[in-house]
């Protein structure tokens, strides 16, 4: 395998691996708080998507879609997120079945109203070209992602650590319950929080749009199965976990493509079964068992 | 019956156990009495094996199980009674009694329903231990007591050679408390017992020896007598806990 | 009712559960009923053995079509590699498979519980189900394993419908009487004691870790013969047998029907296959929601009916009793 070809394959790591950060952000983030694994979080993603065609669709500009996908998706959790998983609050694993009711309803709604067909989207006019890089050329939407990524990352380690939203996300993930026995209002926490992780699910469907297309099966593969395997590795409820997990296997699932093709798959498996096995609760997370 | 030798146990920074060292005699009733904090219930979960040690060796009957899980340490004769109630709540207390009964002859028997002998010996433990006439009352619907004779039928039903009570007692009327203690008390001298109390009438009248711990360190070992002059101990409770007469 | 009374009963329902082609052809000659009714009883099967660790053992796997899509993909191949459709064969296959990967998959999940368990399960068995799509050379990958060889027993050959449903209600039975047998017996009751207080079973003797791991390859083994079943009723394995949505179904069918009991997965599966394969004939061609309605219905049941079907006829019939 020449330079050229390990080093482009390093960037298309690094862009999936910037992907599944937007994407597994999310997850990580209402499982801390709510210790709720969002099994919904692949069809918000696909939502995220096909939202996005309809509004490039609209009104041509893709950067409408960017906003407006996130925005659309954060309604959903905030109806979501009162009318249903409040009424199941402290039944943990019925919450996390109850996610699991809302994704075949959300999923089937999608084919019924977009249709099942394999959409695509193009990258926005300005991201759409190539740039030369060491011996070959690359897709600069690629490059954008990654820029994307770390943008993200860095503003969401702002927000986590120097605001003061960011110290009640922090105080609730440590403990939901103390917050609500501090009078703070953990109605508005956990439904803002909620929306949050559907947004970043529903921006991560359109950024990942021009580079995975648009179609069924999305919100499995690459949607809820990448986001619970970077979690699970990287450690859940944590942000330095999804990074973690996002920079192991970005890179791990596109070499592992490169190099053993048809079987690709089995080197996350064998990642995952290592982590669980050496240390359960992944790298850098914090699990509480909840029942 | 058992030895221990410079155990210790640490959970984060704080320090539990603090090299603790003592041997139990088969046959002996032994309490462990201390004040808040003093490492008693990380006692009797290292003892029963829940937890690890992180130096220190266990010995049980002459073996040492420092290694051993809970669950092998039962199978060799050890039972455990925990400070707070753990029970299969949507079950009878027949049928708690049964899986208890039932565990020696081990799980793996399949197609036919568990042999009567199973409930006929859960009713009997029960009738034991005063719960006659409860035996299909679920136990979420007993009362606290209740359930604390229900923990002690479990217990026993397992047939073991050694029994660690911690608080038994805890939370009971004193109709209920002397109710426990004298079915302890009337229990079969083979048994070893180690019993963790706060209650220090239930304590003499049940111990032979008691070892007294405090921050993670015994600081007085011997019989109620000694214990009860022993400064020290005074000392550490602040005179109040061992006025009984 | 007397046992025997009871057990008569049983067996008659049984003979015409079996037989239901035969006494039906006179009013029903398009094998509609046959085939629903076919389709159902696999699921019946799948969600019976799923229903031995979410309901009695406490775990809830969400992985647990990783077998059933082993099991069909074992004696796919197992009749076409080994050339012969002989049954023992080919669903011994299938059980050996499923039973094998269950145990790998069991050793890494097992010491893990609730939301955890759950999350592990489904990760696992997607990676399955991934390779499944991925390993054209051995599965047909995203083209599927196509001319599963028909089941054969000595001369007798399966693969009419009336006889494959014969071959399938046969099996359902079967299991219903295995998984019956193991929820009853002391293996049953064990299970039932680690789900409600896994340290208190430790503390009587119990080693938990094996008997999770007993149940999970027993209920995987069973997965995988229901898969093995699936594979000769259609000649056809997909990906998606082991993928995400079998295991989600399976469990909806369980939930809804009502966990921890005989007759729940089995009027789980009833419901399920009603909304899958009736309603969409009752709704206008153009609207094709029966996954939402199921997932609506499920959200249903979780918010309102958590024990399920057979919850709410029991709380039911005692309302009426007590009247």
């Amino acid at each position: 395998m020449s330079l050229e070809l390990v080093f482009q394959q390093a960037l298309n790591g690094l862009s999936f691996g910037a992907l599944l950060f937007i994407l597994a952000s999310g997850l990580s983030l209402v499982f801390g708080m709510m210790d709720v694994v969002n099994l919904a979080h692949g069809a918000f993603y696909m939502l995220g998507a096909y939202v996005a065609l309809s509004v490039v669709q609209v009104t041509g500009s893709f950067w409408i879609a960017m906003l407006a996908a996130p925005l659309a998706l954060a309604l959903v959790g905030l109806v979501v997120e009162p009318l249903l998983l409040r009424r199941l609050r402290g039944r943990h694993l019925d919450q996390v079945l109850l996610t699991i009711g809302v994704s075949l309803v959300i999923v089937d709604l999608i084919g019924q109203l977009w249709g099942r067909e394999v959409r695509s989207l193009s990258a926005p006019p300005g991201l759409d070209g190539s740039v030369g890089l060491i011996g070959g050329v690359y897709p600069v939407y690629r490059l954008f992602v990654i820029a994307f990524g770390v943008v993200l990352a860095a503003a969401m380690a702002v927000v986590y650590r120097r605001t003061r939203i960011g110290m009640l996300i922090r105080a609730g993930v440590e403990d939901a319950e103390m917050l609500g026995a501090l009078g703070i209002d953990t109605n508005r926490l956990f439904a803002s929080t909620f929306a949050t992780g559907a947004a970043l699910a529903g921006l991560a469907g359109v950024i990942a749009a021009p580079v995975f297309g648009v179609q069924p099966g999305m919100d499995t593969d690459p949607g809820l199965l990448y986001s619970l395997v970077v979690v699970v590795v990287g450690g859940l409820g944590t942000l330095s976990g999804a990074v973690a997990g996002s920079l192991l296997i970005g890179p791990a699932d596109t070499f592992g493509k490169v190099l053993f093709q048809d079987v690709a798959l089995a080197v996350i498996f064998a990642i995952v079964a290592l982590v669980l096995l050496l240390k359960p609760t992944g790298l850098l997370g914090r699990i509480r068992i909840a029942r | 019956m058992i030895e221990i030798r410079e155990l210790r146990r640490a959970f984060g920074g704080v320090v539990a156990l603090d090299g603790v060292s003592l041997t139990v005699a088969e046959g002996e009733r032994r309490a462990v009495i201390g004040p808040n904090g003093a490492g008693k219930t990380t006692l009797i979960n290292l003892l029963a094996g829940e937890i690890a040690p992180i130096g220190g060796a266990v010995r049980l009957a002459g073996r040492d199980v420092t290694r051993l899980r809970s669950w092998q340490r039962a199978r060799l004769g050890l039972a455990h009674v925990y400070q707070r109630t753990e029970l299969f709540s949507p079950l009878s207390a027949r049928d708690n009694v049964a899986l208890a009964v039932a565990a020696r002859r081990g799980p793996y028997r399949v197609f036919r329903a568990p042999p009567r002998s199973e409930y006929a010996d859960a009713d009997a433990m029960l009738g034991r231990v005063g719960l006659a006439g409860r035996e299909d009352v679920v136990v979420h619907a007993l009362s606290h007591g209740e359930r604390r004779q229900l923990e002690l039928a479990v217990a026993l039903a397992q047939s073991p050679r050694l029994l660690l009570l911690d608080e038994p007692t805890a939370g009971m009327s004193p109709v209920e408390t002397a109710r426990i203690t004298e079915l302890v008390a009337g229990l079969d001298r083979a048994l070893t017992i180690v019993i963790v109390e706060h209650d220090m009438d239930v304590v003499f009248r049940l111990a032979d020896r008691i070892t007294v711990l405090h921050e993670g360190r015994v600081i007085a070992e011997g019989t109620a007598a000694e214990v009860r002059g022993d400064v020290r101990v005074h000392d550490v409770y602040l005179g109040k806990a061992l006025t009984v007469a | 009712m007397r046992p025997l009374a009871r057990w008569a009963l049983v067996a008659v329902a049984a003979v015409a559960l079996v037989t239901f082609p035969y006494w039906s052809a006179q009013w029903e000659s398009t094998r509609f009923a046959t085939t629903l009714l076919r389709d159902a009883l696999i699921l019946a099967i799948f969600a019976l053995s799923l229903d031995l660790l979410v309901g009695r053992a406490g775990m809830p796997s969400l992985g647990h079509a990783a077998f059933f899509g082993a099991g069909g993909y074992a004696a796919g191949i197992a009749s076409q590699r080994l050339a012969t459709d002989q049954l023992p064969v080919t669903l011994g296959a299938a059980a050996v498979v499923a039973a094998l990967l269950a145990l790998v998959i069991g050793v890494l999940v097992v010491r893990s519980e609730g939301i955890f368990f759950l999350m592990l399960t489904l990760a696992l068995a997607q990676i399955v189900f991934a390779i499944a799509f991925q390993w054209t050379a051995v599965t047909g990958g995203s083209n599927g394993l196509s001319g599963v060889g028909r089941p054969m027993l000595a001369t007798l050959d399966f693969s009419s419908p009336d006889l494959m449903y014969v071959l399938v209600s046969i099996t359902f039975v079967a299991a219903a009487l295995l998984v019956w047998g193991l929820a009853r017996s002391p293996y049953g009751r064990a299970l039932i004691g680690v789900r409600e207080n896994e340290r208190r079973m430790r503390a009587l003797g119990y080693d938990t870790t094996r008997l999770r791991l007993s149940a999970f390859v027993v209920a995987g083994t069973i997965a995988g013969i229901a898969g093995a079943l699936s594979a000769y009723s259609t000649r056809f394995v997909s990906a998606q047998d082991a993928g995400l949505g079998n295991s989600v179904r399976a469990f909806v069918t369980v939930l809804v029907g009502g966990a921890g009991t005989l007759a729940g997965p089995i009027a789980g599966s009833a419901l399920v296959s009603f909304i899958e394969r009736v309603v969409p004939s009752l709704l206008p061609v153009e609207l094709r929601i029966s996954e939402a309605i199921l997932g609506l219905v499920f959200i249903a049941f979780v918010l309102f009916a958590r024990q399920g079907m057979v919850g709410v006829g029991r709380s039911a019939w005692l309302r009426v009793r007590t009247r």
